[in-house]
């Protein structure tokens, strides 16, 4: 089960609103890379994991990854806060707020709505972890452009402190991986499925 | 900053601290230096949630109902009414 705590990860504090920016950082609610793919893609994910270590990290970053979805859904609010209608129409909010109003909905940069094909649950333990180690990397770089296009020192601590988390994160699912691939049958040399080959693993 | 935002500040780092290690031990289950750490951290943690929550009111569950509706919210600007 899930309990919530009535706080941020880290705090979200930003002062000057700015539709422009919010445009942007959006992609990390309901993007291709954001943050509601990776909790729902690891916290799917962790059904067909045949390991402890396994389940217990897919949990663990799964979960963290929700809160931040809490803390770019507190950043997108905060920026498009007391918007004038000439603010909204000059900055191109125009085209999200006809829909959502300053309402926070999963969407990419590009207005596409959130989508879960953008990734898989494949149950196979050495697929689904790669895949893992790929959506880190393409978070990371996300939030490195958001840091290219944005100034405003309020709305780039919060994003600096997510950014180094998907290094770690990529770090503890390089690890998982090994502990993985170590738990294979030697025979098993191309790392065939051990969610389902269950005769794959090492005895 | 007012006293509230910065009791929260310093326990969410600690927080913060307990669940590096916690995620660092999910793939490094026998790393008995890293588990000490762990339980300084959470056990620290504990002691400080007590006391937020008695000076500042519940931000976890279960929680009474009234005192659980007070602002702020997570997502709420608390710096600028702290000026």
């Amino acid at each position: 089960m899930f309990q919530y705590e009535k706080k941020l990860q880290y705090p979200v504090n930003i002062k000057n609103p700015n539709p422009k920016y919010a445009q942007i950082i959006i992609s990390q609610y309901g993007g291709p890379d954001g943050e509601l793919g990776a909790s729902l893609r690891y916290l799917s994910q962790r059904f067909s994991m045949p390991y402890a270590e396994l389940k217990g990290l897919l949990t663990d970053i799964g979960t963290e990854e929700l809160g931040h979805l809490e803390m770019i859904g507190a950043i997108v609010y905060q920026l498009t806060r007391n918007l004038s209608i000439d603010e909204i129409k000059k900055s191109g909010f125009d085209k999200y707020f006809v829909d959502h109003t300053t309402g926070i909905y999963p969407v990419a940069a590009s207005g596409a709505p959130y989508t879960v094909t953008t990734f898989q649950s494949k149950g196979d333990t050495i697929t689904d972890l790669h895949e893992d180690l790929a959506a880190e990397q393409k978070a990371r770089t996300t939030y490195d452009n958001i840091l290219r296009l944005v100034d405003d020192p309020d709305v780039r601590e919060p994003i600096k402190f997510l950014r180094e988390r998907e290094i770690v994160h990529y770090q503890r699912f390089g690890e998982g991986l090994r502990l993985a691939t170590d738990k294979l049958n030697e025979k098993n040399f191309y790392a065939f499925n051990p969610s389902f080959d269950k005769k794959c693993n090492r005895k | 900053m007012s006293n509230r935002t910065a009791a929260l500040y310093k326990l969410s780092s600690v927080q913060f601290a307990a669940l590096e290690l916690h995620i660092y031990l999910d793939t490094h289950p026998g790393d008995v230096e890293a588990q000490k750490k762990y339980n300084e951290y959470t056990a620290a943690y504990k002691a400080m949630l007590k006391e937020f929550e008695a000076l500042y009111g519940p931000i976890t569950c279960p929680a009474d109902g009234e005192e659980w509706l007070k602002d702020p919210w997570p997502w709420d600007v608390t710096k600028e009414c702290d000026c």
